[in-house]
């Protein structure tokens, strides 16, 4: 187990972060794996969903299917990409080009266009890489990790991929790096008695107090949840709240009475409740993946809004903060 | 922490005063008319006689007024704010060349409203002044000296960029003795030089007769400042006579400070910073060297201050105000230190711009000043006071660019300087630029200066550290544009002795890239190319000198550097405690990045053959897309945390700096390599293209860091990469930039985190200098505009970082949106 080199179990992950400054005390390396239970209508990071590989496009890097030798376009069996795609410019030289375009109904997501694509323009989202490697590359950040810092594992959902996670998290917790895990909730109540012991604070997220409109939003009932986080503050786990606040959608007055009314009844094992106020940046990500944004005509909740907010969770006594 | 203290109206009124005078800017003609007029008419006087002679002529007769407004009395010109040149020491054939144009142009460039304004017989004076120096300016003197060649071949189109002005530049960029000023007075050294020429009257010596003269310029220098104070004082009491009660009350108060500074130490604050003024004045009017800087502000005049708010005489309001005045008149000492054409100027005219604007192009508007805060006593305790603080706090509220400010960090920084240094810069992008006292105190030794000294260093210029008052030149010698860059000899390297973009041939006769038969046999090419080119460079340094030994002195400096009264030497002679001189290398990540591709994908994994590569590199990569393309997304880049890139970095850089370093300096000083650049985009004009996948005449990479396009792991991994650099061999600066978004520093917390990356650069990893800047909305725009070049730029969205570029752009509209509002 001590074994740095050993490989261990293979995780999916789909990004790994240096000076994550929001997720969690002090400068924070993030790993980010890939894959979710969850399907939160406002979800900025649609590739943190799907379990399996994606293919991802990025038009700006394109520098032309023909500049390339068509390599994207004769890569693919079954005929999904074309060059048809006008109005590019050569970097540089602002030569008009012309770029790839993708049909993603007869794409079979074989990815050997994204091997084939030097620019990167072209790319798989998410990469299997084994606890051993992940965790020498979180190494080379170690002198960083000062002040209470250290590594946040996140999603996606990491309990989902509980012995990539939970053996990363005892290689860190080994080593004295100081360990956050971002979660749903939405994991057996056994794994996360497992991974207690070497996790440093929970960063937990709260969506919404009733089960019913929860399932709507996110795709899952809440109960689970909820029982969850009893337990991890009954076992005396550090929790770290944070409440998305998505206009219309779960931002009732009772709602979040309710929500901040849970959070008190969890006792002293709640540090701080974060609010993290709805936008819509991430939107465009769903294009690059070939996918439709569900969510339409939500506005970011406002300054005096999100103040007001602010002051429920304030008046029970909660240590509570905007972002 | 709450920074924002009020500023006061007569601050206000400066700050409107500054925009005006931006559209009303004058040449500095009366200092070139009056050192014209006394070189014309002592040509025989011995060049040391000749300097003091002229320099207590302009404090006799230059034109004084006292303005309205302001705080602090006097300029380098007869205003407050004027644009100071110095005819003697420019391209020779800048005047001729604006000024001798057709008459049409000429007011079109200089006689419009808004513009930097030159009057019709300003215009004929400075045209026949000009010719009247041709023969006897600095370039003169450097071509009478060296041999063609020195400046044909290495400059211009080999090396470096532009050589040639770096014959034309004074000496200088140095640390004048303010200490000294506000602490002794020019009294005290002139007693003293009294004393020593009466030593030496009596029985001279072939030994002691040069110090003849030297001391009687030494005399005649005092008495002219001395002079020009009176001169103020004199005109504050005339002034007082016609005005209002208070400020009668405030002229005379001047009036009497004038007559007791600069010769005697000062009494109080504004004393301080007034004698600190004359003196700058009168160095500026011997000659203006580049980058002269103040640097240790805080500590000349940090206990006249907290003695003013003991004793009653300053609110602490009031004290904030002189601090605030201190930092807007240092700006207000103008530079020209770049030539502009008049094409340029009708350029800059069409739209809406004006000479002024674009004076910071290469420089600040303050031709390079550079004010350092911070720092440790001669005993080794932290030197930190009210003055660090609100000089400090002059820059977060007045939100000035200029003059530049470094803040020196040790174990002793308060939290509170650290949290406004933080603040400052989340403001103002890049100031103040944070130093690391521990990796320059270490250089300093090596250079051998005493402990004490080298705990008094400050910064020159852009980021060069030297010790406060007792040490010179600095980069002087060969200009501002001193050294050259590791991609113009790597590319004689692969290009066989040629640079194909001009055309120009080398001085290093060797073979192009696809006949060296080895990777190791390459490196050995570049290593000699690189100590033969500054073999050249050690050899300019020392032949420049000499010019300014015989010729051009600078009286104005030995007064007050530590050692030359005492040896009875001028600076340009070696009188001064400490010597050393600085040069620049460049572009070490265009070169390491370079050296990784050929060794990958030519030796190591033989993926393309490396005459394949050159001939890419020959047809710019037109037609060799695939391979341009594998070379910028497959290869691992500087700036990534790839030890083996990395290691290339450190190589290359290290053997430049220690090379230079290891060279004999003039005045048996300490020779100083650093990493700077100012021409990065115009050296890169010049060069063909390189093996790291840049086209011919792109810009090259900053000095030391990573190419911003390359660096795909975010700030964690860049910093670790450049901190594989040997910084303690980086006498002469070595800074970083770090880039954040405005979302990820947003807040107290954010600040504590910023700090503790800088304290883990600096404490753990050997880090010199940093500066960190914010992007702005300007900075946003860019980058989408040209995506290729903000790579790097990560923004925080609220839950997850994402790389700018890549967002979609509905998505980056929605960004900048943010920002505007959260800022």
């Amino acid at each position: 187990m001590n074994d740095y080199k050993s490989r261990g179990a293979v995780g999916r992950i789909y990004d790994i972060q240096g000076y994550a400054v929001h997720d969690g005390p002090g400068v924070r390396t993030t790993v980010y794996l890939k894959g979710c239970p969850l399907r939160c209508l406002w979800c900025h990071s649609p590739e943190s969903q799907d379990f399996g590989f994606e293919l991802g496009y990025l038009d700006v890097k394109c520098v032309g299917v023909k500049e390339c030798d068509n390599s994207c376009v004769s890569a693919c069996p079954a005929g999904a990409l074309s060059a048809d795609e006008p109005g590019g410019e050569f970097p540089g030289s602002g030569a008009a080009v012309r770029k790839v375009s993708i049909d993603r109904e007869k794409c079979t997501r074989c990815l050997k266009c994204a091997e084939a694509c030097l620019p990167g323009a072209l790319y798989t989202a998410g990469k299997d890489a084994a606890v051993g490697e992940v965790f020498e590359r979180l190494l080379r950040d170690r002198i960083f990790f000062k002040n209470g810092g250290g590594v946040t594992i996140s999603g996606g959902e990491a309990m989902s991929q509980f012995d990539f996670t939970y053996e990363l998290s005892v290689r860190l917790k080994e080593a004295g790096i100081h360990v956050c895990l971002d979660t749903t909730g939405f994991a057996p109540e056994e794994h996360f008695a497992k991974i207690m012991p070497y996790t440093d604070l929970f960063l937990y997220d709260l969506k919404c107090m009733d089960s019913a409109l929860h399932e709507r939003l996110t795709g899952v009932p809440n109960e689970l949840i909820l029982e969850n986080a009893r337990f991890l503050a009954e076992n005396g786990a550090a929790l770290q709240i944070r409440i998305p606040v998505i206009p219309k959608l779960n931002d009732r007055e009772e709602l979040l009475g309710k929500a901040a009314e849970f959070c008190v009844s969890l006792g002293e094992s709640v540090k701080l409740v974060q609010l993290l106020p709805y936008h819509a940046t991430g939107k465009g990500k769903y294009a690059r993946l070939g996918r439709e944004y569900k969510l339409k005509n939500v506005e970011a909740p406002d300054d005096s809004r999100m103040a007001q907010i602010l002051d429920i969770f304030k008046s029970c006594g909660l240590n509570c903060q905007i972002h | 922490m709450n920074f924002d203290v009020p500023i006061s109206p007569a601050i206000k009124k400066l700050q409107e005063k500054r925009e005006w005078s931006n559209n009303h800017l004058r040449l500095n003609t009366e200092r070139n008319r009056i050192i014209t007029e006394y070189y014309k008419s002592h040509e025989a006087e011995y060049p040391i006689l000749k300097r003091a002679g002229y320099l207590y002529q302009w404090c006799a007769t230059r034109e004084i007024n006292i303005e309205d407004d302001e705080i602090f009395l006097g300029g380098n010109g007869p205003w407050a704010r004027t644009l100071h040149f110095d005819i003697e020491a420019t391209d020779p054939n800048w005047i001729p060349r604006c000024f001798g144009d057709t008459d049409e142009r000429f007011r079109r460039a200089w006689q419009v409203p808004n513009c930097v304004w030159v009057d019709d017989d300003e215009r004929q004076y400075l045209l026949d002044a000009a010719a009247w120096w041709r023969e006897r300016d600095i370039s003169a003197h450097v071509r009478g000296l060296m041999t063609p060649d020195l400046y044909e071949k290495f400059g211009n189109g080999v090396i470096d960029a532009d050589m040639y002005s770096t014959f034309i530049t004074y000496q200088g960029h140095f640390i004048p003795n303010y200490d000294k000023v506000v602490k002794v007075g020019f009294g005290a050294v002139r007693q003293m030089a009294v004393e020593k020429l009466a030593e030496i009257d009596a029985h001279i010596t072939t030994e002691t007769a040069r110090s003849h003269p030297f001391y009687r310029a030494v005399i005649k220098t005092c008495d002219a400042v001395i002079l020009m104070a009176h001169r103020y004082a004199e005109a504050c009491r005339k002034k007082a006579e016609t005005a209002s009660p208070e400020r009668r009350e405030v002229l005379l108060r001047m009036a009497d400070s004038c007559e007791w500074i600069p010769e005697h130490p000062a009494r109080n604050l504004w004393e301080g910073f007034q004698s600190i003024f004359f003196y700058q004045y009168l160095l500026s009017a011997d000659g203006a060297h580049v980058g002269d800087s103040p640097a240790r502000i805080d500590k000349y005049i940090g206990e006249l201050l907290e003695n003013d708010l003991k004793n009653g005489t300053l609110t602490e309001e009031q004290a904030q105000e002189l601090c605030d005045a201190y930092i807007l008149h240092t700006g207000d000492l103008l530079v020209l230190c770049t030539y502009p054409e008049n094409d340029e100027i009708f350029k800059m005219h069409e739209q809406g711009r004006n000479l002024f604007d674009t004076l910071g192009k290469d420089q600040n508007v303050t031709g390079g000043m550079n004010i350092t805060v911070g720092g440790m006593k001669a005993d080794g305790t932290g030197e930190y006071n009210t003055a660090t603080k609100m000089i400090l706090l002059a820059y977060y509220r007045l939100k000035v660019a200029e003059p530049s400010i470094a803040l020196r960090i040790n174990e002793y920084t308060p939290d509170e300087i650290w949290a406004l240094g933080i603040e400052t810069s989340k403001r103002l992008g890049g100031i103040p630029q944070f130093n690391n006292d521990e990796v320059i105190i270490r250089q300093m030794l090596e250079k051998g200066r005493s402990l004490e000294d080298a705990r008094d260093y400050g910064i020159v210029g852009c980021v060069e550290p030297a010790v406060c008052g007792k040490e010179w030149p600095f980069v002087g010698s060969a200009g501002h544009w001193g050294g050259f860059g590791l991609i113009p000899v790597l590319n004689m390297c692969i290009y066989g002795n040629v640079n194909p973009m001009t055309g120009v041939e080398g001085w290093v006769p060797c073979k192009k890239l696809y006949e060296y038969e080895s990777f190791d046999e390459l490196l050995k090419e570049f290593e000699h190319q690189v100590k033969y080119y500054l073999d050249y460079e050690a050899k300019i340094y020392q032949l420049n000198a000499l010019v300014f030994d015989q010729d051009f002195p600078c009286i104005s400096a030995s007064v007050m550097t530590e050692g030359c009264v005492e040896s009875g030497k001028d600076v340009t002679w070696g009188g001064a405690k400490y010597y050393a001189m600085g040069a620049m290398t460049r572009n070490i990540a265009n070169c390491a990045d370079s050296l990784m591709v050929i060794k990958k994908l030519c030796f190591d994994e033989k993926i393309v053959s490396a005459r394949e590569l050159y001939d890419a590199l020959c047809a710019n990569w037109e037609g060799y897309e695939k391979l341009h393309q594998y070379i910028l997304n497959k290869v691992d880049f500087y700036g990534n945390d790839v030890p083996e890139v990395d290691e290339l970095a450190r190589w290359s850089s290290s053997l430049w700096l220690d090379y230079f370093n290891s060279r004999c300096c003039p005045y048996d000083g300490a020779m100083n390599g650093g990493a700077n650049d100012l021409a990065f985009v115009l050296v890169g004009k010049n060069t063909a293209a390189t093996p790291d996948g840049r086209r011919a005449g792109e810009p090259l990479a900053g000095p030391n860091d990573p190419r911003q396009a390359m660096v795909r792991n975010g700030p964690l991994s860049y910093i670790k990469s450049v901190s594989t650099l040997e910084f303690d061999k980086f006498r002469c600066g070595g800074a970083i930039n770090l880039r954040f978004d405005a979302n990820s520093v947003k807040g107290e917390e954010a600040t504590a985190k910023v700090r503790d990356l800088i304290e883990t650069y600096f404490r753990e990893l050997g880090g010199m200098q940093l500066h960190f800047t914010v992007a702005d909305t300007a900075v946003l725009r860019a980058a989408q505009a040209n995506p290729a070049d903000y790579q790097d730029l990560i923004v925080r969205i609220a839950g997850f970082s994402a790389y700018f570029t890549h967002l979609p752009f509905e998505d980056q509209e929605d960004y900048i949106n943010r920002c505007e509002l959260a800022i």
